[in-house]
């Protein structure tokens, strides 16, 4: 599903953020991807659905070298990737439903088919309840929830979440995560930034560590140390 | 693509009113160069009008040997008539002047006694077809041995058109100029309003909008500013240009402005469809400028 080959990223000022990155992730796999803050966890993530483009190398998404797409391209590679964002990146000014709606309606879906798959996304991560609720109304964990309907509701086979937990208490991560993994087992490719490492420990799935923009581990059934 | 539609213009609409002072800003900013640009287009028109009205009653006198017979007038006049830009030729004979003359003066005085015979000269009067060809005609005419004196007021007209092309062309350069600078100002006002919805953007970039996907709401608030700035112009010009044509026809009757002419109609689309184009383009402008730089 997801290969990087030879995959470095240099900034314009220099700094490298990944070396060398060599990395293979199948189909409907759940990885996580670990290392403390400016390893390049974030940057390999941002790879994968162009956000960013590698300085060498090969980000191969679905058989699709992604670092080679056109610009006009990139929304459709977009539309097979769900991204789960850390400070939510919920629009203010609309509802739980409007926000699940909206990334349907940017594809240009028909009104019938937005309303009955948000629905559906919602329903999946608990917010039916919620649906008519505006962001600054929801807790973290509502929020968080929104965030992954949005994110899946094009059905992905892909989904990113980048530091999921990173505002959320323990119960709630773990909530967040058990979420991930019912995903996950709806046949969706899952990768997880994090340095949260008691969910980390306690999910018992595939471990990929980078330290200074290098994969210093890959551990199936991993935790967050050695 | 109908469902696209609907969305884009829900989103335009409140983009719209959620950076209401933002578009009312856009919205002047527009009525005022439009208002300005309208005012040139209007003198410009005027000024041809009191050229092509004060030419017109432009003519070339030619005065010819009192001894001349009827006969060989009428030969000059057809001669006169076929010289190249000569519209029409009139023939007045010594005697018709001389009873028009008398005519005019009146019972005041009884010229006939005074002078005794009829001292004025055969006339003819010349009509050109453009003011351009007075001096040309003029020469021509001239040129015929009995023609004793040509009068003709050339230096006024071709002052008065060259004082109409230089704010035909300065009139040209400084629209141009004013529309460059409305649409500078226009792209930077929208381009704020884009700003504002950066984190929309990114969103709708994320999801998988294509790029035409994410322009098409900010065009069409383009749009929507571009209108009311080109109805507000409009209304305020074509208020004033009344007002202002109705006092001087009162105050300078020999002076008219134009009214009811069709290119006063020209005008006032050109307003209109100027303010949509301007925020049609401002906002592409700028809309374009922040997807490339940003995302």
């Amino acid at each position: 599903m997801i290969e990087l080959i030879n995959v470095s990223k240099t900034y314009a000022n220099g700094m490298d953020v990944l070396l060398n990155i060599n990395l293979h992730i199948g189909k409907e796999e759940f990885v996580f991807i670990v290392g403390p803050s400016g390893a390049g966890k974030t940057t390999l993530m941002r790879l994968l659905y162009r956000e960013e483009a590698p300085s060498s190398g090969k980000v191969i998404v679905d058989r699709v070298n992604v670092a080679e797409l056109d610009t006009e391209q990139i929304p459709y590679l977009r539309r097979n990737i769900g991204v789960v964002f850390q400070d939510y990146k919920l629009l203010p000014k609309r509802t739980v439903f409007e926000n699940v709606a909206f990334a349907l309606r940017v594809t240009g879906a028909p009104r019938s088919t937005i309303r009955r798959k948000a629905m559906q996304s919602l329903e999946l991560v608990g917010m039916l309840r919620r649906a008519n609720a505006f962001p600054d109304e929801l807790s973290g964990g509502e929020k968080q929830r929104s965030c992954i309907a949005r994110a899946i509701v094009n059905n992905p086979p892909i989904l990113l979440a980048d530091e999921p937990t990173g505002n959320l208490d323990p119960t709630t991560s773990w909530d967040i995560l058990q979420l991930l993994e019912k995903i996950n087992k709806r046949n969706t490719t899952v990768l997880v930034a994090t340095h949260n490492k008691n969910v980390v420990d306690d999910m018992k799935k595939r471990v990929v560590a980078l330290e200074s923009g290098r994969i210093i581990r890959d551990q199936q059934l991993g935790s967050y140390n050695v | 693509m109908f469902s696209n539609l609907e969305f884009f213009l829900i989103e335009a609409l409140r983009s719209f009113r959620r950076g209401a002072l933002m578009s009312v800003v856009s919205v002047v900013t527009i009525t005022v160069a439009l208002v300005i640009f309208g005012i040139f287009l209007l003198s410009v028109i005027n000024l041809g009008n009191i050229v092509g009205m004060v030419s017109s009653k432009m003519d070339i006198a030619a005065y010819v040997d009192k001894d001349l017979s009827l006969e060989t007038a009428g030969a000059l006049q057809l001669e006169f008539s076929k010289i190249p830009g000569v519209e029409k030729v009139d023939f007045i004979s010594r005697a018709e002047a001389w009873r028009d003359f008398k005519k005019e003066l009146g019972s005041q005085l009884d010229l006939a006694a005074v002078i005794g015979e009829n001292p004025l000269p055969h006339t003819f009067n010349v009509k050109v077809r453009t003011p351009d060809l007075l001096a040309q005609v003029a020469k021509k005419i001239s040129e015929d041995k009995s023609v004793t004196e040509v009068r003709y007021s050339g230096k006024l007209i071709s002052q008065i058109k060259s004082l109409v092309d230089a704010v035909r062309i300065g009139g040209a350069a400084l629209v141009i100029l004013i529309s460059f600078a409305t649409l500078l100002i226009v792209v930077n006002t929208i381009r704020l309003t884009v700003l504002a919805r950066e984190t929309d953007i990114y969103i709708m970039k994320l999801v998988g909008a294509t790029n035409a996907f994410v322009k098409w709401p900010f065009i069409i608030e383009g749009v929507l500013i571009g209108v009311l700035g080109g109805l507000s112009s409009f209304l305020i010009l074509k208020i004033a240009y009344d007002a202002v044509s109705f006092r001087l026809a009162l105050a300078l009757p020999f002076l008219p402005m134009v009214r009811d002419h069709f290119l006063l109609a020209v005008v006032y689309i050109v307003m209109i469809v100027g303010g949509t184009a301007l925020g049609m383009l401002g906002a592409y402008i700028s809309v374009s400028r922040v997807l490339k730089a940003e995302f």
